[in-house]
């Protein structure tokens, strides 16, 4: 493993003990589960940015199984792959535009937004009778957390933490 | 050094705290997908059992276990209600413009049973085993998809090094509060708009320190060899004994059994 890649990894690596400490502040907790943190998907937004989709989805995907080690919510052995590693492994498609952020976090919470809207539409099979527009309950109670998610996300990248976008700073003494 | 707990993790020393951990997260994950499979409630007699007796086995209380469902309680009563009052059938009791029916009683009981079952069953992994040991039991099931690219060292490498500095970071956000509020700061007064501003001076040196972390970690592991994943030795090895053999077998009963039942009866 080159040096370059290996720094890359473990900033991952700690921008996703960031995500997982910023998980803990709960503005608001949905009742099944989801909930709209301070801004916890940022850092791994912000290293997929840095870093590419390919490293981002990894990081993601750490960060879900993190998620699903410390706090987890099963209700069906596919909801676990959806609504965990996938869900947040999908954040890092907001490395797919470089550095347009505002392509690049709605992409990415739009990524997680899908997993989780099938995951609950499975769920709906399995437990509810049918006759149940599952999809729209779906969309909306996932909506209902992730859209205002995606607004803290966008509000702490742009005013916050946008220097942080170009690799090669916030590693300096310059910060 | 002072130990933070994340997670639900029980420490222990019982039977099942010390199977492998890949042992525990394949029979959990065959457990529920047989809680799928099974379709009648004497079926589901024998996860019931197999529940209690592995909480009997691993020291943590069943009342302890139940106690978990209580995040969940809203998600239990609601498939409860939709199943009793959506479900058409012979009615037997009528609230307002609703029926209750008699296979919406079944049904919704069925359905909380299920759920109850698979939410105590999960439990199970993550409070008698602890997230580094689970990490190395998902890298070494990864380990055979390495092949197709998935890149199973580098992801344990990160949750480890993630677990390892989440205590760190914690402590860290800490002085930098208390740092910014020697300086005045005020973090808690104000409406939420204003709280959430508070944090911008929090987040930059959190970030920052982060970054820095990171390529001083890196330059460390550079400079005592580390090279990935490949030929790397461990100290703890993960081994199968025989209790690992039992609980397969015993999940392989069960399995027959639940499935068998419906034939019997």
């Amino acid at each position: 493993m080159r040096r370059q890649n290996l720094s890359a990894f473990i900033e991952g690596a700690l921008m996703i003990g960031i995500a997982t400490i910023l998980s803990f502040i709960k503005v608001f907790q949905a009742p099944y589960g989801g909930s709209v943190t301070l801004g916890s998907m940022v850092p791994i937004i912000l290293y997929s940015v840095r870093h590419g989709a390919a490293k981002g989805v990894l990081a993601g995907t750490v960060y879900g199984l993190l998620q699903l080690v410390i706090e987890p919510y099963i209700v069906h052995p596919a909801q676990v792959i959806l609504d965990y590693p996938l869900a947040f492994g999908l954040l890092g498609l907001a490395g797919l535009f470089g550095g347009r952020i505002y392509l690049g976090i709605p992409a990415g919470i739009l990524g997680r937004f899908l997993s989780h809207l099938l995951s609950g539409v499975i769920f709906f099979a399995s437990y509810a009778p049918e006759g149940m527009n599952a999809l729209v309950y779906s969309a909306i109670y996932n909506g209902s957390y992730l859209l205002p998610e995606l607004v803290i996300s966008l509000l702490a990248v742009r005013f916050v933490l946008y220097r942080f976008i170009r690799k090669n700073e916030g590693s300096g003494d310059s910060g | 050094m002072r130990e933070i707990t994340i997670g639900q993790y029980i420490p222990g020393n019982s039977v099942i705290h010390r199977l492998d951990p890949r042992t525990k997260i394949l029979i959990t994950f065959a457990f529920m997908v047989l809680l799928f499979v099974i379709d009648d409630f004497t079926g589901y007699a024998f996860p019931a059992v197999f529940i209690i007796v592995a909480s009997l086995l691993s020291g943590i209380s069943l009342k302890y276990m139940i106690r978990g469902l209580r995040p969940l309680v809203v998600i239990i009563l609601l498939t409860f209600v939709l199943n009793l009052f959506m479900i058409k059938g012979r009615v037997i009791y009528e609230v307002g413009p609703l029926d209750i029916t008699y296979e919406g009683l079944h049904q919704g009981v069925f359905m909380v049973l299920r759920l109850v079952m698979l939410i105590v069953g999960t439990s199970l992994l993550t409070l008698t085993t602890s997230p580094i040991t689970l990490t190395d039991g998902i890298e070494s099931l990864l380990k055979p998809f390495s092949r197709v690219g998935v890149p199973a060292h580098e992801l344990a490498m990160m949750m480890t090094i993630a677990l390892r500095f989440i205590p760190t970071l914690m402590e860290e956000t800490d002085k930098i509060m208390k740092a910014q509020m020697a300086r005045g700061a005020d973090f808690s007064s104000g409406n939420i708009v204003k709280r959430a501003k508070s944090l911008v001076p929090l987040l930059v040196p959190l970030f920052i320190s982060a970054f820095r972390r990171a390529d001083d970690l890196a330059m460390a592991m550079e400079s005592r060899c580390y090279r990935g994943g490949e030929n790397r030795t461990r100290m703890k090895q993960l081994r199968m004994t025989y209790a690992d053999l039992v609980a397969f077998i015993a999940t392989g009963l069960l399995a027959a059994g639940s499935l068998a039942s419906r034939f019997i009866w």
